[in-house]
């Protein structure tokens, strides 16, 4: 199921009420816990077994580590959590890219075999609760939480709807202790909870899909040669799409689950006002990262042992990172030019360990950061290199003989949308949504809501699923 | 109870929260909110009736320009019909085609004459041979053809609305909610709710000062919709001659451009007769299950039949089609009774004019192709 849909709006009016009545705590989350398989189930029945095996495995792997005495039994435990996961994630998600890239290189070695043909279908939201379900087993393992008390509240941790499909990615140690007492919020958080999904629903009709995805689609889709002004007007357009539509999300399910009474934490922090990747790191996907760091980054030595090793987990970080957002090449120099990033950025901080720049300067790294960005966000774009080759030299103006693609209206829209969410991001940079909102005069509040609620309502938004449900 | 959610009234919220970023290699702590202090009941229900007169507002200045609450002619109302072959109804006549088969077959006059509606899956600007293929390979359909033939879609392949066959083959069951949904709660009721009155949509036809090369405009609303697909004109395009000229202008685009070079040229045969191949050997397996089919040519006229004319000839297209086909077909040009309806437009017919073309057409059909088993079309 979409937030973004009238399925969810009445799915959700409904637990709403359910959640609201005067019934036992167990009994209220069993409700929610039924409406969470029924919103994943609302895309396709099947994968609901997927769901159901990886919470099954991970609760008993994690009452065998609280059980185990010996190392080698901590390690066989936690091991099957990680295989059972992970041997799901590169099946459905992996599946064909591995046998494609083992198909290509047998062909470059001679030999000629042909694959199968494989029709798999990647269950939504797979890479979330995957790595959700092994944060459990894996905080049980490494001793930093001890494993939930009854099987409800983890297969309810699990499931939670909010999070289910594509995050932000909660560790049990964020979610787990909140179901243990009966949780429903009062008018004034309800009301602010349905604000943050108007917010993010805004984002996700209105500025990513209404205003941004038609310039990113015709210039990274339509197969097209762009020139200077298109391919910039392009990639800028996928830079807010991506960030409009994810966070949107983001906001979205943090004021859903909100409105029950449940905190989520944030997802991202005005990325595009990071300077630095290190900052950028901390501002984007935060659940994401941060669990790449403490569950891959940390375990492969970080920075512990050295920069050469520290350079080595750092790039192998990113591409696994990329390479989690999906089975493409292309993700995988998403997430090396990213490591790069935050390699070159560690040397150059010990190079000029002295060196403190003022308001311009940081303005300066600032902008150059988000021009780096940009560079990025080609690959993650474009479905080839072929792609992402042609649209970059769009970008350096060697496409010299290219023909306008995209027209007026896609230009202004992209640059007024795109400069006021940069400027916007710099505004926030060292605030938050709650703290500003809480000095805004209420009429303005008022106005600002009812106008993104009518901007959604005229959008006529189609539904559209959310970029990161693909990953 | 302790709570999570901090909604103090004495503290102001945080201007930095800390996240699992500020906390490396540690079990993250239950994330903690603040509510701003805000009345916030208030604030929701001023916000409630700024979107209720705003949106009351959009929706009469749409009533004002002429615009109808109708069913949205979209990949789920299309999947609805489609379903109806896989759902017992696979005996009934079924319509494939592109906008004029929607326009000029009257589902209400057909169902009058025959005793049977009939499924209705013509897409706007959109070749039926895809559509063709796939009824010729689902046993469920047993009942009869009909293939309505625009030349400069069908004999070109140009399939706007390809995306409904995926669509219907994986529809999930929160996307059939959403649709029944939508057309009980907001379709028979709103007339802005449609893609042509869309907020994008209306700021793109703003006189942007367009770029070289670029300004080709889309078609404009030119139909109403049932909750079955049965279509009819938009009264405006018959009414507001401003409008009408506005849509022929459009269609008008289509009609100049550059010569073609030779390599265009045979790659636009190519295309021609990739199209006639797939769906002969398609009505050759619908043939062989004993299921009738019949190609029509629904009329055109003005520029756009003059357009059609020169760049589809009828020899060189629908004759090729009928004869390797082997399959009967209703050209409105071979036809006195199928000439003379009004066509605003150039491309499609008025309601009234559909109503009695429909009757006109059903009954040549029942004469040249009568279903062997003796049913009625």
């Amino acid at each position: 199921m979409v937030f973004n849909t009238l399925t969810f709006m009445a799915f959700f009016a409904t637990v709403l009420v359910l959640h609201s009545l005067p019934l036992p705590w167990t009994f209220r989350k069993v409700n929610l816990l039924i409406a969470s398989y029924v919103f994943y189930a609302a895309w396709n029945p099947p994968f609901i077994f997927l769901l159901w095996i990886s919470t099954i495995v991970d609760w008993y792997a994690a009452q065998g580590l609280v059980r185990a005495e010996r190392i080698a039994s901590r390690r066989a435990w936690m091991l099957l959590s990680v295989i059972a996961n992970l041997g799901m994630l590169l099946y459905f998600k992996y599946g064909t890219f591995l046998l494609d890239n083992f198909t290509a290189l047998m062909a470059s070695m001679g030999v000629h075999y042909h694959a199968p043909k494989s029709d798999i279908v990647l269950p939504v939201g797979i890479s979330f609760y995957t790595f959700a379900t092994m944060s459990y087993t894996l905080d049980v393992y490494l001793r930093r939480a001890l494993p939930a008390r009854n099987f409800l509240d983890y297969a309810l941790f699990v499931t939670f709807f909010p999070h289910l499909v594509a995050g932000p990615i909660m560790r049990p140690t964020e979610l787990v202790p909140q179901f243990e007492t009966p949780r429903r919020a009062n008018r004034q958080q309800l009301c602010f909870g349905l604000g943050l999904m108007t917010l993010g629903l805004f984002n996700k009709v209105v500025l990513a899909d209404t205003f941004l995805a038609g310039a990113a689609e015709r210039i990274f889709d339509r197969g097209k040669a762009p020139g200077l002004l298109d391919a910039w007007t392009g990639t800028l357009a996928f830079s807010g799409q991506i960030f409009c539509d994810f966070a949107g999300y983001s906001t979205t399910a943090i004021g859903t689950a909100l409105c029950l009474g449940f905190c989520m934490p944030d997802n991202f922090r005005f990325p595009y006002a990071a300077i630095g990747f290190s900052d950028f790191w901390r501002r984007w996907h935060i659940t994401l990262s941060s669990w790449l760091r403490d569950y891959l980054y940390i375990p492969l030595g970080g920075n512990r042992h050295g920069p050469a090793r520290t350079q080595i987990a750092l790039m192998t970080t990113m591409l696994l990172g990329g390479l989690w957002h999906g089975a493409n090449w292309t993700f995988v120099v998403w997430g090396g030019l990213h490591g790069t990033y935050l390699i070159a950025e560690r040397r150059l901080r010990t190079s000029f360990r002295d060196y403190r720049p003022g308001r311009l300067g940081l303005f300066g790294m600032a902008v150059l950061t988000y021009f780096l960005v940009n560079i990025t966000w080609v690959f993650f774009r474009a479905k080839d290199f072929s792609t992402a080759w042609t649209v970059l030299r769009g970008m350096s103006g060697f496409n010299t003989t290219a023909k306008p693609i995209l027209p007026t209206v896609f230009i202004v829209s992209t640059g007024i949308v795109v400069g006021a969410l940069v400027a916007l991001h710099w505004y926030m940079r060292e605030r938050t949504l709650e703290s500003v909102v809480a000095r805004v005069p209420e009429p303005v509040l008022a106005v600002a809501w009812g106008l993104m609620a009518f901007a959604i309502v005229i959008s006529q938004g189609s539904g559209n699923a959310f970029i990161y449900f693909q990953f | 109870m302790h709570s999570f959610i901090s909604n103090s009234r004495v503290t102001a919220p945080a201007a930095r929260r800390l996240t699992a970023s500020d906390r490396p290699g540690v079990a993250q702590p239950v994330p903690v909110r603040d509510i701003p202090e805000q009345p916030w009941p208030r604030i929701m229900l001023t916000a409630l009736v700024l979107l209720s007169a705003l949106t009351g507002a959009w929706e009469w200045y749409w009533r004002d320009y002429g615009a109808v609450a109708a069913y949205r002619d979209d990949a789920a109302l299309w999947a609805r019909q489609r379903r109806r072959i896989d759902s017992g109804e696979g005996g009934a006549t079924v319509l494939v085609g592109s906008s004029r088969t929607l326009f000029d077959i009257q589902l209400p006059v057909w169902e009058r004459l025959s005793g049977r509606r009939p499924i209705q899956l013509a897409l706007d600007g959109t070749s039926p041979a895809s559509f063709v293929v796939d009824l010729a390979d689902d046993p469920a359909f047993t009942g009869r053809l009909l293939i309505g033939i625009a030349p400069d879609l069908f004999f070109s392949g140009f399939e706007y609305q390809r995306s409904v066959l995926p669509y219907y083959r994986k529809e999930s069951p929160s996307q059939r909610i959403g649709k029944v949904l939508s057309m009980h709660l907001i379709e028979p009721w709103f007339a802005f709710y449609d893609p042509d009155f869309a907020l994008f949509t209306v700021l793109r036809r703003q006189p942007w000062p367009e770029r070289a090369g670029l300004g080709g405009r889309s078609v404009r609303q030119l139909e109403v919709m049932d909750a079955d697909r049965n279509t009819h004109m938009w009264a405006k395009v018959t009414t507001d001659a401003a409008y009408r000229q506005l849509a022929r202008d459009i269609w008008a685009e289509d009609f100049g451009g550059p010569p073609e070079t030779d390599a265009q040229k045979a790659e636009d045969q190519r295309v021609l007769e990739r199209q006639i191949d797939k769906t002969a050997s398609a009505v050759a397996k619908l043939r062989a299950r004993g299921i009738p089919v019949v190609f029509v040519r629904d009329p055109s006229a003005g520029d756009y039949l003059a357009f059609e004319n020169r760049d589809f000839p009828r020899a060189a297209t629908w004759g090729v089609l009928l004869a390797k086909a082997a399959t009967p077909g209703i050209h409105f040009q071979d036809y006195p009774q199928l000439q003379g309806y009004d066509i605003p437009e150039w491309s499609h017919m008025t309601l009234e004019s559909a109503e009695r073309y429909t009757a006109a057409l059903y009954e040549i059909i029942e004469q040249k192709v009568p279903p062997p088993d003796g049913s009625r079309w």
